[in-house]
């Protein structure tokens, strides 16, 4: 195996921050967070999993869209120019895996979104599997391993304090390029697995589970903070609007968006198909589990375990898939 | 970026008149079409049905049906009701004035399956809107389609909208209009009842007809209930929702109802489709 000692890993990283944008685990606060890097210094590689997904650097909490200036009469709209290219170190493979969810819808469904799609070219991935799945982890019950490869461009995974390194797409081993590998004995470790899977019922054993008192029982406790929405990797519903910067600037701004608010669904007029909490909490799961599924294809949960550890209230997805599939 | 689907075109307001209490048409002529960038690409032509997003620069973007046709206007032409900030922001807007389109998007009424067919619309305020380019279509082909029979309600006789049109919808062969509103006033002597009432008393026959219904979603409700009595199958009655969505494909997720997005699947759905999904409108 091609691998490179934890110093050379860092040196390597030291060299890529200084001739691209190197977006990699930092601590900020007391959370570890995916954050630009200038020095591999910065760079935490012993964590279990980031707070957040890396999705913020393929669709923005907050973007700007279009730059429009008030001309004398009328307007001159123009989109703003992207950032050059990016790399990623350090991703766990269930981030990588959400955005080939996120691919399905703003790739792959015509019309693809330019934003997303431009980023997403420019941005080159390098994987660092789990040694282990966490507490709220259920990844392997969503098809993933925790050394997942398939969703990322180069894959490094950990091996007695070397770190063993694979080019899986073109982009990884043109990223790869000179630098300096050794070849080591043996293969890395199994990561530790639990045993226990999550039921996950299949798209056509949703619709008989919609109008189950559960979802009323559940949503008891929900206080529509929509912070589940905010950390899923693949939670993606979007607001787009205009803020003035000047008398003469504009931006059209898209920013996250949740389901888990009141008012999101509400209609011109006052009408809102989904006024209680039961029926937005339904939706997000339907959506993850059920809609998305038929409409773009992949189940829109990487079993990441974020929206459990961070409710306020213990709303916890695996619990609920359990109560549903006992239903 | 060749191709940017959130790239509005730019227009000018070439008309701005009132049809209402705090609704007004917007006649919009497209400033550059802006052919492969975004913008709006009418080609071959937009259909009844479909809707567009307009802006008000420095507010923001809203959805809304275009109520004209390709025949009759070259503007396009788009019915606004003053009810949230982006429809203020535009009520604000005069003669001159630019605005931004991207459209068309959404699905259509199937006018082609409707010829030969008597045709039964029902419109609810400004849910006239997406009706009146049905009735153009219509009036413009009068020969292909069977009876015209259009029920036009209102919360107030100051509320009925394209009221400057009713004497030619009137005047043409094979066609009837029927008023109501909810609440009449001194000057009104027409019809006073909700649009259920008076679908009961013109009670069309189902016999080779399509109905189309838009309106508020507690009058489509009862719409649909009034047209099964009357023997419409589900697959007859034709509606177009609404919904607040802010990209028009499909991706922003806001306008759901369960696994269909009313922006790519619809707006326009029958009731047979409306009845199986899961979530209710």
């Amino acid at each position: 195996m091609k691998a490179m000692s934890r110093d050379r890993l860092l040196a390597w990283l030291e060299e890529l921050a200084g001739r691209s944008t190197l977006i990699g685990p930092r601590i900020v606060g007391e959370k570890i967070l995916y954050k630009p890097v200038h020095h591999s210094a910065e760079i935490v590689l012993d964590f279990a999993k980031t707070d957040l997904s890396a999705k913020e650097y393929f669709l923005p909490s907050t973007e700007a869209i279009l730059s429009v200036k008030r001309e004398k009469k009328g307007f001159d709209v123009e989109e703003p120019s992207l950032h050059g290219r990016q790399i990623i170190f350090g991703l766990r493979p269930c981030d990588a895996r959400a955005l080939r969810v996120l691919d399905a819808l703003f790739l792959n469904k015509e019309p693809a979104d330019p934003y997303y799609a431009e980023r997403r070219e420019k941005t080159t991935l390098i994987g660092l599997a789990c040694r282990e799945m966490g507490d709220e982890c259920f990844c392997t019950s969503l098809g993933l391993a925790p050394d997942e490869a398939n969703d990322v461009d180069l894959m490094l995974t950990e091996m007695a304090g070397e770190y063993a390194i694979r080019a899986v797409t073109a982009k990884g081993k043109a990223l790869l390029g000179a630098a300096v590998l050794q070849e080591v004995e043996g293969v890395p470790p199994n990561p530790f697995v639990r045993q226990k899977q999550v039921p996950i019922l299949e798209v056509g054993k949703w619709p008989e589970r919609f109008d189950s008192p559960f979802w009323a029982h559940l949503s008891d406790r929900c206080l529509s903070c929509r912070l589940c929405t905010y950390v899923c990797p693949t939670c993606r519903c979007f607001d787009i609007r205009d803020v003035e910067l000047s008398d003469k600037e504009i931006e059209r701004l898209r920013a996250w968006d949740s389901c888990m608010a009141e008012g999101y669904r509400r209609i011109a007029g006052g009408h809102n198909p989904r006024p209680a909490k039961a029926e937005r909490l339904r939706n997000r799961f339907y959506c993850k589990f059920c809609y998305y599924p038929q409409d773009f294809g992949p189940v829109a949960c990487v079993g990441c375990g974020r929206c459990i550890a961070q409710c306020p209230v213990n709303v916890d997805a695996v619990e609920v898939l359990e109560g549903l599939s006992a239903l | 970026m060749a191709q940017n689907p959130y790239r509005p075109a730019l227009g000018t307001l070439v008309g701005v008149k009132d049809l209402a209490t705090d609704i007004k048409l917007f006649q919009v002529a497209l400033d550059n079409r802006q052919e492969g960038r975004g913008g709006f690409q009418p080609q071959p032509s937009y259909r009844p049905g479909q809707f567009a997003f307009v802006s008000a620069f420095g507010v923001g973007e809203a959805p809304f049906c275009l109520t004209s046709t390709t025949r009759r206007s070259q503007a396009l032409e788009f019915a606004v009701n003053k009810i949230g900030t982006v429809t203020e922001a535009l009520h604000r807007l005069g003669e001159g004035d630019v605005v931004g389109v991207r459209g068309p998007f959404g699905n259509w009424f199937p006018m082609e399956e409707m010829r030969g067919k008597h045709i039964i619309l029902l419109g609810g305020g400004i849910g006239g809107a997406p009706l009146r380019p049905v009735i153009h279509t219509i009036l413009d082909d009068r020969a292909n389609y069977g009876k015209l029979t259009i029920l036009w309600a209102a919360r107030l006789p100051s509320l009925l909208i394209f009221r400057e049109e009713f004497d030619s919808w009137r005047a043409a062969p094979d066609t009837e209009l029927h008023l109501t509103v909810d609440q009449g006033d001194e000057t009104w002597k027409g019809n006073v009842g909700l649009i259920t009432e008076l679908l009961e008393k013109v009670a069309p026959s189902p016999e080779e007809a399509v109905t189309i219904t838009c309106g508020p979603p507690i009058m489509i409700k009862f719409v649909m209930l009034t047209l099964a009595k009357l023997g419409f199958a589900p697959e007859q009655m034709i509606m177009t929702l609404e919904a607040k969505m802010k990209c028009g494909m499909g991706k922003c997720g806001r306008c759901n109802l369960g696994e269909k997005y009313v922006c790519t699947d619809g707006p326009v759905f029958s009731y047979a489709e409306v009845r199986s999904f899961l979530e209710s409108y």
